[in-house]
């Protein structure tokens, strides 16, 4: 087998099956999990509200608020108004509403706890709003199409318009408008990537930095070339995070499918028009998110190699943390003002663009040009920072030093020169 | 056959190694020794290619040993390390498989070296619950295990208790019989002394002795005498030559000479009487000539 399959193979391996992986997996759903829990019991409690009692000598009041259609839950044991207070008393129902219907006019009196009125209140105003209606109807001598038409409502509508250089564009008013919908998927997007990245940068700078450490990277450096363990472990690392994002994927679709059936989903999906999120923009956020992900790991592997004890690791790597949690304040200001002229200019800077950029497509305020130049920016700094860490990495391997990282790079510095007069002495 | 022509290896203002030449023919051991930071183990990064020398060249049978002969290699470094979460059986195995061998190479054999080390544990056994000694062994397998042809051993003994030295001793001894080429450094100058056919000793990048143990010896002279005699030492301080007495015993004593001839004339002195248990006349042990070399100033 290829040695590059082997430490490739090795460092997935390990990875994978690591009791940390299988948490780093579980704990974002079990989270969800937790939270669609609580939505569920808060939904549900609703039915678990209390009931009201109606005292009422008039049987058709009795009879129309007791039918099922009106949404009011009746407790219909209760019936006196010393009963009523007694289980008020005993917080057993949320209130009792008193009704009396002389000369067709309804007069009716609800006893609660609650100040702000209660839904039930509003409820009970309105059925007998419209039953008097009916009653002075007849007393009238109205047809049922009569007081239909007296009791209609007004035609009125709302229409959201957004103004795009001074033209008026209408949003469809039901519907969250598109920037929106991109906005917050961009949101999610730069929260994804700044886990990804602490994780990912982590996870690789203390894989090289254990090596390193326990000076098994001399073994495995008078094994294999230093660029072969390089892109060895770069890739297994970056195929555990493919892993971990295809796995989401996958129950992401499986969650999707079946939570489409719940109503409260439902609703959701009507106003969110995920239509909005259109290949292009989900095709360049990926791309950025992957880029962002590469870069990264490559950092932290490169100031991982720096580290002598494994101790030292969350040290080395932070100044790749700082410059994350930099991009990441950078992509939130961005979510809030995507034109403002500093969300312009670290869009284009390679470390902030995976954080930034999806904002500004979402704002739809940069032109495919720029889109274009970002990209092949973030992707030939990419390149190139590959290309150094990997130059250095021999060097910075056998560099064992306890004195700070700025000397360490002095030290592999010194080393890096040295080894490459020799080599083009050869 | 390793053979290292004018190595030379400076960083920066230090000369770590200055133009050192050594020859280890298939089948020989070579020691390596000098105090701390004489060069020993940039000269085996130089040899295994891990650096590249300013001057000079490494050739493994007459070609500059490059990546394609790392499968010929193994190393041990001076610091032990080990995965402390994988078993010893993958762990093996992985090693095995950077040094091109396949998983079906190695896994027959792993019990069968497990059992000539000893190592107490099970093969599924993860390194971290393993005591020191018994991790150490396993590095130990995991440098010999694919029969390397190139052995490279920085400080093998150290933190060995002498019944495991004695199996490193043994298996290292396996090694050169198969025809390895093996360098080993080590401090312990009695290893050495068992072990090597060669020897060389750095300081400050040069070499400063080369040699077989027995020639190096012997050019120092056989100046030591022990002796075990009913003599007063004040009688045996009045003998012609004795620069120096040390009492070891009730009646041992170890003698300094200011020459090996004075050796004959001793001899019959002290066997004046008739018969005595030990008259041996030496040269200086390694130890001493470690001593004395390490303390040299530059000539």
């Amino acid at each position: 087998m290829n040695k590059f399959w082997v430490i490739l193979k090795e460092s997935y391996r390990k990875n994978v099956q690591s009791v940390g992986f299988i948490v780093m997996i579980l704990a974002p759903l079990i989270i969800i999990g937790i939270g669609l829990g609580v939505g569920y019991f808060v939904s549900n409690a609703e039915d678990d509200s209390l009931s009201i009692a109606i005292i009422s000598k008039n049987e058709q009041v009795q009879a129309l608020l007791s039918s099922k259609e009106t949404g009011l839950k009746i407790d219909k044991d209760i019936q006196s108004i010393a009963k009523a207070k007694k289980a008020l008393g005993n917080e057993e129902i949320e209130g009792y509403a008193t009704i009396e219907v002389t000369d067709n006019v309804v007069e009716a009196e609800y006893v609660s706890t609650d100040i702000q009125g209660t839904p039930n209140a509003e409820l009970l105003r309105s059925l007998l709003t419209s039953y008097q209606t009916q009653l002075k109807g007849k007393e009238l001598a109205l047809s049922q199409q009569e007081i239909e038409a007296l009791t209609s409502p007004i035609q009125f509508s709302e229409s959201i318009v957004t103004i795009k250089e001074g033209v008026i564009k209408t949003e469809d008013d039901s519907e969250i408008p598109g920037s929106l919908v991109r906005n917050g998927a961009a949101y999610l997007i730069s929260i994804a990537i700044f886990i990804f990245i602490t994780t990912y940068s982590s996870i690789i700078a203390q894989e090289i930095a254990s090596e390193k450490g326990t000076r098994i990277m001399e073994v495995i450096l008078s094994s294999v070339s230093s660029t072969t363990h390089f892109f060895g472990k770069l890739v297994g690392i970056l195929l555990v995070c493919l892993t971990q994002i295809s796995l989401y994927a996958i129950i992401g679709v499986i969650a999707f499918v079946q939570l489409k059936k719940i109503n409260f989903v439902k609703d959701v999906l009507s106003i969110i028009d995920l239509g909005q999120l259109t290949a292009s923009f989900i095709g360049i956020s990926v791309a950025l998110f992957l880029l962002g992900i590469f870069l990264y790991v490559v950092l932290a592997a490169f100031f991982g190699s720096l580290v002598t004890k494994i101790e030292d690791v969350n040290k080395a790597v932070s100044p790749v943390a700082f410059i994350a949690v930099a991009g990441f304040y950078g992509g939130m200001f961005a979510f809030v003002n995507p034109d403002h002229l500093i969300v312009e200019i670290l869009s284009f800077v390679p470390l902030f663009t995976p954080f930034i950029m999806p904002f500004r497509i979402a704002a739809d305020n940069i032109s495919s040009t720029g889109i274009a130049i970002s990209l092949v920016a973030t992707l030939s700094f990419t390149v190139l920072t590959t290309w150094i860490s990997l130059l250095l990495y021999r060097s910075n391997v056998l560099v064992y030093s306890d004195t700070n990282l700025f000397k360490t790079m002095k030290r592999s510095w010194s080393i890096f020169k040295s080894e490459r007069n020799s080599t083009y002495k050869d | 056959m390793l053979e290292v022509k004018n190595l030379t290896k400076t960083f920066g203002d230090l000369t770590a190694v200055d133009a050192v030449d050594f020859t280890i023919p298939g089948g020989t051991i070579l020691g390596l020794i000098g105090q701390n930071g004489s060069g020993k183990t940039t000269t085996f990064r130089l040899i295994l290619d891990l650096l590249h020398p300013d001057e000079g060249k490494v050739l493994w049978n007459d070609k500059p040993l490059s990546r394609s002969e790392y499968n010929q290699v193994g190393y041990l470094p001076e610091e032990r390390g080990l995965y402390p979460k994988v078993t010893i059986e993958k762990q093996l195995i992985y090693f095995a498989q950077l040094r091109g061998k396949s998983k079906k190479d190695i896994e027959p054999h792993i019990d069968e070296w497990m059992e000539k080390f000893k190592v107490k544990g099970k093969k599924t056994d993860k390194v971290k619950t393993l005591s020191k000694g018994n991790q150490q062994k396993i590095q130990l397998i995991s440098t010999l295990i694919h029969n390397p042809k190139l052995i490279i051993l920085d400080e093998p003994f150290s933190g060995l208790d002498p019944v495991n030295a004695d199996l490193l001793e043994k298996g290292i001894m396996e090694a050169k019989e198969r025809g390895a080429s093996i360098i080993f450094s080590s401090h312990n100058m009695n290893n050495v002394e068992e072990l090597c056919d060669h020897l060389v000793m750095l300081r400050d990048g040069k070499i400063v002795l080369n040699g077989t143990v027995h020639n190096i010896r012997e050019q120092f002279g056989r100046t030591k005498l022990y002796l075990e005699t009913p003599l007063e030492k004040t009688v045996l301080e009045a003998m012609p030559g004795v620069k120096e007495v040390k009492q070891t015993g009730s009646q041992t004593y170890t003698l300094s000479l200011t020459s090996p001839e004075y050796g004959k004339d001793i001899f019959q002195r002290v066997t004046q009487n008739g018969y005595i248990t030990t008259f041996d006349q030496q040269p200086p042990t390694l130890e001493e000539i470690f001593k004395m070399k390490a303390g040299d100033k530059d000539e």
